[in-house]
């Protein structure tokens, strides 16, 4: 009976080893998957075929997003992933060409008439889905909300408008509260995007955000909450016919490697952020790959300038530069997926510097001098912190940066938050010496990039510099583009020099394709979909 | 009987008057959500007008008096994240996590009550050590886990199941064998621990020597007397799924209130947290009163005073 009992029990753990090693199989194959890679070219194919059956009949195209649009209130959002759905149904009245300047959009024409007086004039014969001509009610009706309702969002990046005059059905002017030389990046931007105001005022708000209609390129279809939004061609667009989607499906999917997943099989055909663990995975299956563009958001170490802190010691922050490589941390932790840069206006933003993009300071024994003569030759402690999980590869950025320290003798505590604590300790200035952080620019204009530099936001680094903060003033408030341009080249060379920050790299968007899809993530981080094509 | 209902209905508004309090304590001292609201690039100035428009410059009983209030009344505030009654977002989501709960239990109970039975009734057989294992190994194994290998073996590799979403009654396969499958383990020994001690009462012995058939000894007689701690361990475990699929709504990304919830938290979407946690706390108490039912039910001698 013993004999017999003893057989079985090893027995059970024979198939339960087979079972964990089989599945462990599984777990090695994603993470490298060079050594399997016939059975992924077999996958690819089956799966490529499958997804064109699929999408034969009504041509839509199914895109992986990871979290969720916000709302359809485009002025209570700030999130760039709302955004990015919101403009294929709204539209703004000017867009950015993409070098510093804007062309019409829903204006037809646009001039700057004095400091604070700028007049439009509307195309005529844009439609709302509805089938209502647009007019300048509409954008009155737009801006007078978000300028006016002080707990909305974006309230804050327009109530610099002080007021919108009708001068006809397609002719009306802004009036600003001064001189306000970004207007046009403010109307080019989340929450710019002209509203209807007949079908609001009849309908009511709480029927607009189950059922909003806008004047873009697509309609609305149907939202299922952390499940899809579906949006369907709009055949009466102003643009006339702009793509060959005739519907369009985000798919909500939270958990990268599923929509990694969901890429291979054909469930959708664009998954949006694919993080560098899952590259391969995509690269190697036969009929995806992963694709990536520049995005206006910089990594950059904060440093604390007050008295009590080793790092309000300029020659501490140059060392802290000096010891860094910022080549080798976007060649070995991000696989070349982004660029080194001093600054924090990327170029394609107004007032982006041409010589301060894709170089760096690198030099061990210039760190280590530096250190001496600033009396920290044994040795400095510092706290650094760093999200984790937040920024692509955050965790070994921010690892590899505390051994690249450690090599001149600066020993780095490295704490990784939560992100909410995180944020607690990045918007208060609770923070101590150093911490990692992404810093976006969602104005693509160096008056946004270039806030965290003036005293008034001192909060974070303690730095204040008089002669950075008149220049800042300045351009904040001056009408003439090229003027502006020189003003703000000069504060970022101070900056640089100052060295209130320690700048990394310029981050980059990273997204899986299916085959047979043309489609190159964008600089703002939106999903334009007349600007995905079928190879 | 009708007594005893109302007295149980009674109770439960002190317990989710505590749950309330609690909740929101949590959330309020997790910190400020407007900082979470506003990019990192956003200025201070912006994060003030802002906490102070959303009225989070308020002490904390003047907050928690306004939200109890409201709440008393069905309203848990507006979601920031999505500017809408939090309550209705929330209840919008419940079909969707009750229908992976009731299938992932279906699912658990046809695997469970079989096997249980069938390893009690072969003990120390083949079966009954491989039931054993099953169970060890599928209560160990983490739901994410599971969730993941099932996806990149029976939908990357073999393609039978689409990976993840809601639709057709395919996509509810893998996540109701994720959810069921810890259910069915901890049943499976439950039920083969019971039957074993059932098995041995004076009274199945007279069965048997009465000369029944051993599936009417096996079905009538004890397996109904060990119903009572399955009936417990399946309400547990039910309410246990309506509030606890965080992990495997993520990995399948389904969209029901796990998936909300863990947002929420992240976003300190407070509203839609503790009106999360309302319902969820309503749950567990409706399935222990049914399970208190049930009780009498299977077995007339529990009498309720």
């Amino acid at each position: 009976m013993m004999k017999r009992r003893f057989w079985l029990m090893l027995l059970v753990l024979f198939m339960g080893t087979m079972f964990l090693a089989a599945c462990g199989g599984d777990s090695e194959e994603t993470a490298s998957p060079n050594d399997h890679e016939t059975d992924s070219d077999v996958e690819g194919e089956e799966d490529t075929d499958g997804a064109t059956d699929d999408n034969t009949e009504v041509n839509s195209l199914v895109i992986g997003v990871g979290a969720d649009m916000a709302s359809f209130d485009i002025h209570n959002h700030n999130a760039t992933n709302t955004e990015a759905i919101h403009i294929n149904i709204f539209s703004y009245l000017v867009v950015r060409d993409g070098d510093g300047g804007f062309d019409g959009y829903l204006a037809e024409s646009f001039e700057n008439v004095d400091e604070t007086t700028w007049r439009f004039v509307l195309r005529e014969g844009v439609q709302f889905h509805n089938g209502e001509e647009l007019t300048a009610e509409d954008v009155k009706f737009t801006l007078d909300r978000v300028r006016t309702d002080e707990t909305l969002i974006e309230h804050n990046n327009f109530n610099q408008i002080a007021e919108v005059n009708i001068l006809g059905d397609y002719e009306f002017e802004i009036i600003t509260e001064g001189p306000e030389p970004i207007l046009l990046n403010r109307l080019s931007k989340i929450g710019a995007g002209i509203l209807p105001k007949n079908y609001i005022e009849e309908e009511g708000w709480d029927h607009f955000l189950s059922n909003p209609i806008g004047t873009g390129p697509f309609k609305f279809n149907e939202w299922r909450r952390d499940d899809r939004v579906v949006l369907e061609r709009f055949d009466n667009y102003f643009g006339g016919d702009v793509t060959e989607w005739e519907e369009v499906v985000f798919r909500v999917i939270p958990e990268s490697s599923t929509r990694v997943n969901e890429l291979l099989t054909g469930g959708i055909q664009i998954a949006e952020n694919v993080p560098p663990a899952e590259w391969d995975r995509v690269n190697n299956n036969e009929g995806t790959s992963i694709v990536s563009g520049p995005t206006t958001r910089v990594m950059l170490l904060t440093l604390k300038q007050e008295e009590q802190y080793a790092t309000s010691d300029i020659r501490v922050r140059q060392a802290i530069d000096y010891a860094i490589n910022n080549q080798a941390i976007t060649e070995h932790v991000l696989a070349g997926k982004g660029t080194p840069i001093q600054s924090r206006v990327t170029p394609g933003s107004t007032g982006a510097h041409p010589d301060l993009y894709d170089v760096y300071n690198f030099d061990q024994e210039k760190a280590r001098a530096l250190l001496e003569e600033a009396g920290y030759g044994d040795g400095l402690e510092i706290t650094f912190n760093s999200p984790q999980g937040r920024y692509m590869m955050d965790t070994e950025v921010a690892e590899l940066i505390r051994g690249m320290l450690s090599e001149v003798g600066i020993t780095a505590n490295l704490e990784f938050m939560e992100w909410s604590n995180f944020v607690d300790m990045h918007s208060n200035g609770t923070n101590e010496e150093m911490y990692l952080v992404g810093l976006g620019n969602s104005m693509f204009d160096a008056a946004l990039g270039m806030t965290s530099f003036h005293s008034r936001a001192a909060h974070r680094s303690g730095y204040a510099n008089p002669e950075l903060d008149a220049l800042l003033d300045a351009a904040e408030t001056n009408m003439d583009p090229e003027e502006r341009h020189e003003l703000y080249l000069e504060a970022q060379e101070i900056v640089v020099r100052d060295m209130p920050f320690v700048f990394l790299y310029q981050v980059e968007n990273i997204s899986g394709i299916t085959d047979g899809i043309d489609y190159e993530p964008s600089v703002d981080e939106l999903i334009y979909i007349p600007n995905i094509n079928r190879n | 009987m009708g007594r005893y209902l109302i007295r149980r209905v009674l109770q439960v508004i002190p317990v989710l008057l505590i749950i309330s309090f609690i909740v929101f304590a949590l959330v309020y001292m997790a910190g400020d959500p407007v900082s979470l609201m506003l990019p990192e690039e956003a200025s201070q100035e912006e994060i003030d007008s802002l906490r102070e428009a959303l009225g989070l410059n308020d002490p904390l009983h003047v907050q928690y008096g306004v939200y109890i209030i409201n709440a008393l009344q069905g309203d848990f505030g507006k979601s920031y994240r999505y500017n809408q009654d939090a309550l209705s977002i929330v209840l919008e989501r419940l079909p969707q996590t009750l229908e992976l709960a009731i299938v992932s239990m279906i699912f658990a109970t046809i695997i469970a009550i079989p096997l249980g039975i069938w390893s009690a009734s072969k003990q120390n057989s083949y079966i009954d050590l491989i039931a054993t294992g099953a169970s060890v190994l599928g209560k160990a194994m983490p739901n994410f886990w599971l969730g993941i290998m099932l996806i990149l073996l029976l939908s990357v590799n073999l393609a039978i199941f689409p990976v993840s979403g809601r639709g057709t009654l395919m996509h509810i396969v893998l996540p109701a064998i994720t959810l069921g499958t810890a259910i069915a383990a901890e049943m499976t020994r439950l039920i083969r621990s019971n039957m074993i001690e059932i098995m041995q009462q004076d009274y199945v012995r007279t069965a048997k020597s009465k000369g029944q058939k051993d599936s009417i000894v096996t079905y009538r007689h004890a397996f109904k007397n060990c119903l009572i701690p399955v009936v417990t361990i399946m309400a547990l475990q039910t309410s246990g799924l309506i509030g606890g699929a965080l992990v495997t709504e993520v990995v399948f990304a389904w969209p029901g209130m796990g998936q909300l919830l863990v947002q929420a938290v992240n976003a300190r979407d407070m509203a839609i947290v503790q009106a999360c946690v309302f319902v969820i706390a309503v749950a567990v108490i409706l399935m222990n009163l049914l399970a208190d039912i049930i009780y009498r039910m299977i077995d007339p001698r529990i009498k309720y005073e």
